[in-house]
């Protein structure tokens, strides 16, 4: 049961993270636009050979339903499989395994992932400060009815970072915390991100004592522990084994791929320190007959220090209790003996919202097909790579492998 | 009154859990079907789905399951509460709640703590929200405390409210019009000042003879923008004065709106509220509702949603 490896990433494209005051503004259609054609350049495809479509649903400037069939009509194709995520940051992982689970199905050859990220021009007559009013609560919804709305925003409960600190309290409660191992996921990325053009955080290197001496925002995370927002937008193409050999690069085949959402709120999950990637892995591992023994490189979903942590040991690259020991005892940047965010992480390279799990896909296709200059592994077959969307709440894993 | 934070707003499916929170009892459901119990309040179990929970009463002891202390406000509404204490509770039914820790300090919060519930009332009519403290505090039920209390007062009696102290100004909010103003006469020739100086000379305003045959009110009437701005004539005494800020703008209406007539000859006052008060990147915004009547009518001639900015 699962994938066959019949369908693959050729082709990708990803507006470079920027400040949202200084990028371009422009609308998600026109991103969605600019980013397939890019795609498509990239994989060395045309736009008929487009046939599937896969879209974010959720913050979708132009509108909050049927985002497809606005951007197939906008785009000018029209498609076999039509499909919204709304998985947050596993989303992207998320599109991919649908996208190639649509082809092997032949449903389609040819599927657009694509999650917009700029900002959107304002109406002439709209209020600059909607955005902030509309990020007041982050990811809590403030409906009547919604249990979040009722039990956790009265107390102060609301946004990523809090909950995300109360997983790692409890981590450090059930195993001991080492906030220097913590450090050095940040600092190794850092260090991947000077041989990115274009990482957000490119020419500022830093240090283990400098992650420790940032401000505490929830304890024990720094704010350097913590993502930075940024604007951008990201698309793949994912394409069947015929159409690949087409393609100008060397493609990466989708091996395997699992998913798991267990909670809106990691407080009520059975226990808040094992995560659902612990599933989700252990089933994409399976699909594609590999072991995480096998992986060449880990391009794991970074939006917190301690999503890192739970995520190499969960996902069964370290046995549970001991990720902080094997973050210190090994160098886990690209030129060191376990390859882990090439590109930096979202940590360093910048997390454009929902697209920034793209940034983690797109690394490792780059790492696969030989495209990533300066910061090459050599020899790059397989590539692990995690989604991961809410806090913690429904993790997403793939396994690419070059052809 | 407009609360600082947000509020639980209770449904029909949660209301027992509120109402006993109100009554210092803490009740959550159980399934008659397998014996779960679930935490937060549904129509269904969420262990078997069976449609047949009960409400139990429950003492609240539980354990600390995780916490976290917020260096930076997690809004800026909770900013009196720094760091806040955010933790999740484990009850000895097994279930979670997230909820806050009160009166532990940083260094004795320790995961697995063995903790109990405080009944906190956060409004003045009894709202209560379920916190919990270390099981050899105190615990049980927290009063009120008026944020207005204890703060200072002008020579006029206004409270004098600092424009940093969040509390007290969402505590102004009460929707309670304040007394009624002096009273000012709208006179023809106040009236027809006003026609000349704005332009506005249309017939119903000025021509008291052409108005008695043809006028549905007998008579001429003021411009329903003279009597907004005779708000500058009305003394409406505010219980309260913002203190502190740098700048106070008037930043204009969000509602206008001229329901009745003022007959020339009229006699009108005023009142008004505290309708709202917001937080937003532009500063501290109150919203002053200001009612125009003519005397003894109930129904307002002028109705105005004046927002200051304060920052």
């Amino acid at each position: 049961m699962g994938l066959a490896g019949n369908a693959a990433i050729v082709g990708a494209a990803q507006y470079k993270p920027e400040k949202y005051q200084t990028a371009p503004q422009m609308f998600h259609l026109e991103q969605v636009a600019d980013l397939a054609h890019k795609a498509l350049l990239d994989a060395g495809l045309h736009k008929d050979d487009l046939d599937g479509l896969v879209i974010n649903g959720p913050q979708f400037h132009e509108a909050s339903v049927f985002v497809p069939a606005m951007a197939a009509e906008y785009l000018g194709i029209e498609v076999n499989f039509a499909e919204v995520v709304d998985l947050g940051g596993c989303t992207a992982v998320a599109q991919v395994w649908r996208a190639a689970a649509a082809i092997e199905m032949g449903l389609c050859q040819a599927v657009l992932c694509v999650i917009p990220a700029r900002m959107a021009p304002l109406a002439p007559d709209e209020d600059p400060a909607w955005m902030a009013q509309a990020m007041r609560y982050g990811g809590h919804s403030t409906a009547f009815g919604a249990p979040e709305a009722e039990f956790d925003l009265p107390y102060g409960h609301m946004g990523q970072n809090t909950g995300y600190a109360m997983i790692a309290q409890r981590y450090a409660a059930q195993y001991g915390y080492d906030q220097a191992a913590m450090a050095k996921i940040a600092v190794d990325q850092r260090f991947n991100a000077q041989y990115h053009k274009d990482a957000i955080f490119r020419g500022k290197e830093l240090t283990i004592e400098e992650v420790l001496a940032s401000r505490m925002v929830a304890d024990p995370l720094h704010v350097l522990e913590i993502v930075m927002p940024v604007a951008g937008g990201a698309a793949v193409i994912v394409a069947s084994k015929e159409l690949a050999a087409r393609a100008k690069k060397r493609p990466a085949f989708v091996t395997g791929f699992g998913e798991r959402l267990s909670f809106k709120s990691p407080t009520y999950a059975n226990e808040m320190t094992v995560t659902p990637v612990a599933e989700a892995a252990k089933r994409a591992f399976a699909m594609a007959g590999l072991t995480p023994q096998d992986i060449n490189a880990a391009q794991i979903y970074d939006c917190y220090t301690i999503t890192v942590l739970l995520s190499l040991e969960d996902a069964g690259f370290v046995p549970k209790g001991e990720g902080q020991r094997f973050i210190k005892e090994h160098n886990l940047t690209w030129k060191g003996d376990f390859p882990l965010n090439t590109h930096g992480g979202q940590l360093s390279f910048g997390q454009a919202a929902s697209a920034g799990g793209f940034s983690q896909v797109i690394e490792a296709f780059d790492q696969i097909s030989n495209s990533a200059e300066g910061r090459q592994l050599e020899g790059c077959d397989n590539v692990f790579v995690s989604g991961t969307g809410g806090v913690m709440s429904e993790q997403g894993a793939l396994i690419l492998q070059g052809g | 009154m407009a609360t600082l934070k947000p509020m639980p707003a209770a449904t029909k499916i949660s209301a027992p859990f509120w109402q006993a929170l109100k009554e210092n009892k803490l009740k959550i459901q159980q399934c008659n079907s397998c014996d779960g119990w679930i935490f937060f309040p549904r129509n269904h179990c969420s262990h078997c789905l069976a449609h047949d929970l009960d409400w139990k009463q429950v003492n609240g002891d539980g354990i600390l399951y995780s916490y976290t202390l917020a260096r930076i406000p997690t809004m800026p509404e909770f900013s009196d509460e720094m760091p806040q204490a955010l933790a999740v509770v484990e009850l000895a039914q097994g279930v979670r709640i997230n909820t806050t820790l009160i009166d532990v300090a940083e260094e004795d919060i320790k995961i697995g703590m063995a903790v109990k519930p405080v009944f906190d009332k956060v409004t003045s009519d009894g709202e209560t929200l379920l916190r919990f403290t270390a099981v050899n505090n105190a615990g049980g039920v927290s009063d009120y405390v008026d944020p207005l209390e204890g703060l200072e007062r002008n020579e006029s009696g206004q409270v004098q409210v600092p424009v940093s102290n969040l509390a007290a100004l969402y505590a102004l909010a009460d929707n309670k019009f304040t007394g009624w103003s002096n009273t000012v006469v709208v006179d023809q020739e106040l009236i027809n000042a006003f026609a000349e100086l704005s332009g506005d000379d249309y017939w119903l305003h000025t021509d008291p003879e052409r108005a008695k045959v043809e006028s549905p009110f007998k008579t001429t009437i003021a411009h329903g923008s003279l009597v907004q701005v005779l708000q500058s004539r009305l003394t409406i005494g505010l219980p309260f004065e913002i203190t502190g800020f740098k700048t106070m703008v008037n930043y204009g209406s969000n509602r206008l709106r001229f329901p009745a007539p003022v007959p020339a000859s009229s006699t009108i006052h005023g009142r008004s509220k505290v309708k709202d008060i917001s937080m937003s990147h532009k500063g501290v915004q109150l919203t002053l509702e200001m009612n125009i009547h003519v005397l003894g009518n109930d129904k307002p001639s002028v109705i105005n949603d004046l927002v200051i900015l304060y920052r």
